[in-house]
């Protein structure tokens, strides 16, 4: 806040608001987290996405405080909170199973923050008001816990989160216990609370369609690293790595392949089924290379794209507005998926029948191979 | 289910409630000339609830097994309370190291206990070497206060088990997120962790209460004349002055009084945001 009201300073104003140095956690001999760096912005939705395994949830329990770490310091708007006890430190979580207190009601639950700190009685039933009418649960304030369905209690548990009126809210998958329908409208519904109170978000998931639709910013985890940051059209579209290619649906992967011309904005790739053009620049240290395409950059034959190979149908599977193509290609043993806008008037092709398909060199990316 | 249901109603009828109510049955006889007559009357209920030494014996007695309900309340609480702050690998030893006396012969622990509380016992020996006293006290045996202490030893497992059970029901992520909330330790404690576990320190109490008012051993063994107790009286009836009947009629107005204090400690133990 200080920052904006002093105006002139446009360093002050790119200060991030959680500012995380060489942080890392080990289980005896296991690294967690290797040490790493993250720099989250004031306001904006940052999701960290990776498997099970990854050290996903175990940077956001550093964060919160609940996993000392073993190492690197965590400074939030300025300040060293590393060694803040949990119930100091200015943010609050939303936890996976909730954590609502069964013994309380959803207004004892919701107003818990404030009754901690003993705020008078107006000013609490004030917020406790305003909080559940940002989620919705005016009526419900008396129930108990176990007389919620699971997208209530979620949103009890975001409501409690928010009453202290926290800078910083992490979430540890909230969604992950809903079902499908449900989890879809609370991604709207948390990513619509998130824009109209300017809470910085904190937001950790394994599902890269959930990071994708709620997320300013993705962080993608692997083993422990940042395997890549950036906003989802980054993530989706210019992938560093095979395992952020594949995450984010780039599922043919076409490797060894090796650099061969490099100008104009445009890389040519020499592979084993053939030489291709990428659009921009060659990644740096470029050997251990792999072409990633994305099932649906796949067209057949019309159009002239630049990039054509010749494939053999193996199966075709029609799922609707889609339809699923795999194919193989004749000499080297590499098999390729094509998704595309199924064609009422044209019948699918035949397995074994050959065919010429291309993709253009902007919807395909240069990702290193594996690490290690 | 339904054939499972019928066996188990039928073992539980045929091994529990016919030979409780064949004895309860009892109560509604009287005794003339040392023999039983079989006709119904209520005449016994009547002797013991108009005689005082049957009143009062009953009172004293009920809150006596109060008393060791409050004490073993605060000492079973802080019990389980430590074990559940140790470590996982500790806490698991702790609990069985604490059920290992419930496999014991009760007879044997409150010998144990009159050995504790004698005149050259472990007690006297304690205050002796701490100075607190001059010369060994012999006011810590056979008395009603004999029976307080020994009853609260003898039960207190039945006061730490579900205390810590329901302390180790509180789920971690709930602790994390009273602290989260910006609560202490004293907070989270008071807010969270006490309301949470207090049915199981009433499920304590109740055993507690019911097993303590209807003892017989402890105060048989440790009370001397002050420790005669509603048990004693009890078995003074079938043992001494071989009147089936009005014992019968004093266990039925005990088990009344038990049923009464388990219903309430069921109505209390589960609130309603357990339901």
């Amino acid at each position: 806040m200080a920052n904006h009201e002093t105006g002139g300073l446009a360093a002050n104003q790119d200060l991030p608001l959680l500012r995380i140095r060489g942080l890392g956690v080990r289980f005896g001999t296991f690294n967690a987290i290797n040490p790493l760096d993250l720099d989250v912005r004031d306001g904006e939705f940052l999701t960290i996405l990776g498997p099970s395994g990854s050290g996903k949830t175990t940077l956001l329990r550093a964060i919160a405080g609940f996993q000392a770490p073993s190492e690197g310091g965590i400074e939030f708007d300025g300040r060293d909170i590393a060694d803040m006890p949990i119930n100091r430190r200015p943010f609050n979580t939303v936890f996976q199973d909730y954590a609502l207190f069964p013994h309380m009601t959803v207004r004892e639950n919701v107003s818990f923050g404030l009754r901690v700190r003993g705020t008078g009685r107006k000013r609490l039933n004030d917020r406790v008001d305003s909080a559940l009418g940002i989620v919705g649960l005016e009526e419900l304030g008396a129930r108990y816990p176990s007389q919620l369905s699971g997208g209530q209690q979620q949103r009890t548990a975001l409501a409690r989160a928010m009453i202290c009126e926290p800078r910083l809210i992490l979430l540890d998958e909230p969604l992950a216990a809903l079902d499908a329908a449900l989890r879809r409208q609370m991604q709207n519904f948390l990513k619509s609370v998130q824009r109209q109170s300017g809470i910085t978000f904190l937001f950790v998931t394994h599902d890269q369609s959930e990071a994708t639709t709620m997320s300013d910013r993705i962080c993608v985890m692997r083993s422990g690293s940042i395997e890549q940051i950036g906003t989802p059209r980054d993530l989706y579209y210019r992938p560093k790595s095979k395992f952020v290619a594949s995450f984010f649906g780039a599922s043919n992967i076409i490797e060894p392949c090796e650099v061969i011309d490099a100008r104009n904005d445009v890389t040519s790739v020499r592979t084993a089924v053939g030489t291709f053009a990428v659009a921009g620049p060659a990644p740096e240290g470029g050997s251990g290379l792999a072409l990633a395409v994305r099932p649906e950059a796949f067209g057949i034959g019309n159009g002239k794209p630049v990039n054509q190979v010749e494939l053999t149908v193996v199966s075709v599977s029609f799922i609707g507005s889609e339809t699923i193509t795999e194919l193989r290609h004749r000499d080297a043993s590499l098999e390729f998926k094509m998704k595309t806008r199924s064609d009422p008037a044209a019948s699918p092709p035949a397995p074994g029948s050959v065919l010429t398909v291309g993709f253009d060199p902007a919807e395909c990316a240069l990702v290193s191979g594996d690490r290690g | 289910m339904l054939a499972e249901d019928c066996v188990l109603w039928g073992f539980a009828a045929l091994f529990i409630l016919v030979p409780l109510a064949s004895f309860l049955v009892y109560g509604f006889f009287f005794v003339v000339d040392n023999s039983v007559v079989y006709r119904p009357t209520l005449a016994n209920f009547v002797e013991i609830l108009s005689n005082d030494s049957y009143r009062t014996t009953f009172f004293k007695t009920l809150r006596m097994a109060l008393e060791v309900s409050a004490i073993n309340l605060v000492l079973g609480y802080a019990t389980a309370y430590f074990i559940w702050l140790r470590p996982p690998a500790w806490r698991n030893f702790l609990v069985i190291a604490l059920a290992v006396p419930l496999l014991m012969s009760y007879i044997i622990k409150i010998y144990a206990m009159r050995g504790v509380l004698g005149t050259n016992g472990l007690l006297n020996s304690v205050l002796l070497a701490l100075g607190i006293v001059d010369e060994p006290v012999s006011a810590l045996l056979f008395n009603l206060t004999a029976v307080r202490i020994t009853l609260s030893v003898v039960l207190l497992p039945f006061m730490v088990l579900p205390i810590y059970i329901s302390l180790e029901r509180i789920p971690n992520s709930v602790l994390n997120a009273a602290a989260d909330l910006g609560a202490g330790e004293l907070q989270t404690f008071a807010r969270v962790v006490l309301p949470l576990s207090l049915p199981g320190g009433i499920v304590g109490a109740m055993f507690t209460f019911v097993l303590a008012s209807g003892d017989f051993l402890a105060p048989e063994l440790v009370g001397g004349i002050e420790g005669f107790t509603y048990g004693r009286l009890i078995f003074s009836q079938f043992g001494l002055a071989f009147n089936w009947p009005l014992g019968a009629a004093l266990s039925i107005l005990l088990m009344i009084v038990a049923l009464a204090v388990i219903y309430i400690a069921r109505r209390l133990g589960n609130p309603r945001w357990q339901r």
